[in-house]
């Protein structure tokens, strides 16, 4: 029984605090929300808002994984992009060369970059801070531009980039073809890792991951085997980003080292700073703020063409020096992120008319 | 034996530009404790400055120095207007500010200077091999290596005998004990941006002699990680001593090890030492150790 009285609503057994979506007015939001992303956004939508929907959806399932690294076990990493890659590889290789179905490689990408991944933790267990960014960045560059450049594209020598024909990817007799059917495994993914890592960080891992972060030492002396959860932490955050790639090779149907270029790494951690650290907010505000923003950016330029006609060719040079000023002035001046503003809205909205405190 | 040779000596050379820019980073994680992942950047501009003032007719000599002069400016309105607001700030901050500000300076230098190779033309140094016994080193690593070792022993000096290099060194030393004799913790910052700034456009430059300047040469800025990694992240013997570590292993590697792959060895190999530093000794050749038993 859940009471509700003037000031508020009280419950009462821990079953019901610790509830997903505690009150009906949030079941009926998130319902409403989950009715409009898998029913009425792909009716309404035209080809261009679906991809773009599709990239959006792309930055929060490869910045998944840095958020739980950084945002709740408080280990950073500058080179998740090598464990993207190494799912969209283990994927695409299994499928072009040994024509494994697509869930199944599907499956082993996770598992492949959540070990890859996990390997590149394990200097965690002795350093930490600057050192294992150190190491982090190392990975990046050990596996994108060594291993995955020299030896994995060399693979039935199919030239630098791997494309796979048109249709090879299908789950059961569902062929991932339009915008629209890549838009539904999107929302599909999206959702079942928004709720994988909500219902980590509130069980005992993510307590542990968050003691971790918050203070190791302390976390130690509470009996938290830091190592086994730090490499877990990898091993998680590794198992996202092959959700990532795997998702990146039915997204594009290609795959070439130069999506997971150093700068993709840098670009997923600024993306969980500016939506704020630490809550999956952050994560998905993070990822439609840099994405609809770099559009925007993009579609000026396009527009400004005529007038200036050599903008065309500088808006990466453009796109780059904006996403460095973006994630310097959050810093400087919203160090919180986008999900704190957020939470401040929602707040102030509870709380009217007396939004004083 | 020859070859042997031949790559150790080349190795030094460019090391020693590796050890001038390493040199800049650990004078600003020693003075401010600021992580810079932008030394790649500030290379680059180095490199770019310097160029366009040899096309515009300079001589290379005066060319530097401009660079030297411009870079000591950026340096001091970089640390005026991004750095200093993140005194006391989580590490992630800062480091994430100076990748911020790399991909701002990267930006902004392609946007002025295209993506295209641009070499030094007509040539700084003579292409004529010069002899040193059996081996044979191009003049461009000579010059360069002259420069670096003179650049070097000149901000040894500086640290040693002026009054700013000595409160710098308190600074890096003891911040307390130096903010208490009066030395201002906001000019030793200044400070040490400027010439970390201008370490690392001397090193593009030369660098930029050697291959060209494109952005590649900021990968190039970026091994200064593992050098100073290798080294030791709070010594500057350490950094000179890493930086051309790094240069003679990263050549080491291209010549014996690239055979054995597809490719690549070379720009990736000091990374693989950096990591099994990392895992065998982390506080570098002459770091200080800092105990923590978790």
């Amino acid at each position: 029984m859940r009471m509700r009285l003037p000031s508020g609503v009280f419950y009462q057994t821990y079953r019901q605090d610790q509830a997903l979506w505690p009150t009906t007015f949030v079941k009926l939001r998130m319902w409403g929300l989950l009715v409009f992303l898998f029913v009425i956004f792909p009716q309404i939508a035209s080809p261009y808002w679906l991809s773009l929907a599709n990239l959006v959806g792309y930055t929060i399932l490869s910045a998944m994984g840095v958020q739980l690294l950084i945002g709740y076990t408080g280990q950073v990493t500058l080179g998740h992009a090598a464990f993207i890659a190494a799912g969209a590889y283990t994927c695409a290789v299994l499928v072009l060369q040994y024509h494994v179905p697509y869930p199944l490689a599907f499956l082993a990408a996770m598992i492949v970059a959540g070990l890859w991944s996990m390997l590149f933790g394990l200097p965690s267990a002795r350093v930490k801070g600057f050192y294992l960014i150190m190491t982090t960045m190392a990975a990046q560059f050990i596996t994108v531009d060594f291993i995955i450049t020299q030896y994995v594209s060399r693979i039935g020598e199919r030239g630098h980039s791997f494309s796979l024909p048109p249709g090879t990817l299908s789950i059961g007799p569902w062929v991932i073809q339009s915008d629209r059917d890549i838009y539904y495994l999107m929302i599909a993914l999206v959702t079942l890792s928004v709720l994988a890592m909500t219902n980590l960080a509130r069980t005992r891992i993510g307590r542990a991951w968050m003691a971790i972060r918050d203070h190791d030492i302390a976390a130690e002396a509470l009996g938290i085997n830091i190592v086994a959860y730090k490499l877990l932490a990898f091993f998680m955050a590794g198992v996202f980003g092959g959700v990532a790639g795997a998702f990146w090779i039915a997204n594009l149907y290609a795959v070439s080292p130069e999506h997971f270029t150093w700068s993709w790494s840098l670009w997923l951690v600024g993306v969980i700073l500016i939506g704020g650290l630490g809550s999956n907010y952050g994560t998905i505000f993070g990822s439609l703020f840099m994405t609809l923003v770099m559009e925007a950016l993009r579609n000026i330029v396009t527009w400004l063409t005529p007038f200036f006609p050599s903008l065309e060719t500088s808006f990466l040079f453009v796109k780059e020096a904006a996403f460095g000023l973006a994630i310097i002035l959050f810093l400087l001046y919203e160090p919180n992120g986008l999900a704190y503003r957020w939470w401040q809205i929602k707040n102030y909205i509870h709380l009217w008319p007396f939004s004083y405190e | 034996m020859e070859t042997f040779l031949q790559l150790v000596l080349t190795g030094i050379m460019v090391g020693s530009i590796y050890a001038l820019v390493a040199l800049g980073w650990v004078l600003i994680y020693k003075c401010s404790g600021v992580l810079n992942l932008a030394m790649g950047e500030l290379t680059l501009i180095g490199a770019y400055v310097s160029l366009t003032f040899y096309t515009w007719g300079l001589p290379f000599p005066l060319a530097l120095l401009a660079t030297l002069i411009i870079g000591a400016i950026l340096g001091i309105l970089t640390e005026r207007i991004f750095l200093r607001r993140l005194i006391g700030e989580p590490v992630l901050t800062i480091i994430m500010v100076t990748v911020g500000l790399s991909f701002f300076f990267r930006g902004l230098i392609e946007l002025i200077w295209g993506t295209d190779t641009r070499v030094f033309h007509p040539p700084v140094f003579p292409y004529e091999p010069v002899r040193l016994g059996p081996v044979v080193i191009g003049q461009v690593y000579l010059w360069s290596f002259i420069a670096a070792l003179a650049l070097l022993g000149i901000l040894a000096a500086f640290f040693r005998y002026t009054r700013w290099g000595l409160a710098m060194q308190a600074m890096a030393d003891d911040e307390m004990a130096a903010m208490s004799l009066g030395i201002s913790p906001k000019f030793v910052y200044a400070a040490a941006w400027a010439i970390a700034f201008m370490a690392a456009g001397v090193g593009g430059s030369l660098l930029g002699n050697i291959n060209g300047v494109n952005i590649s040469v900021g990968y190039l800025g970026l091994l200064v990680l593992p050098a100073v990694v290798l080294g030791g992240l709070n010594s500057i013997p350490g950094a000179i001593v890493g930086g051309i570590i790094i240069g003679v292993l990263q050549n080491l590697a291209g010549g014996y090890l690239d055979r054995f792959t597809p490719g690549g060895v070379k720009e990736i190999f000091p990374f693989v030492v950096m990591t099994l530093m990392l895992l065998i000794k982390p506080y570098g050749l002459f770091g200080w150790v800092r105990i923590e038993r978790v």
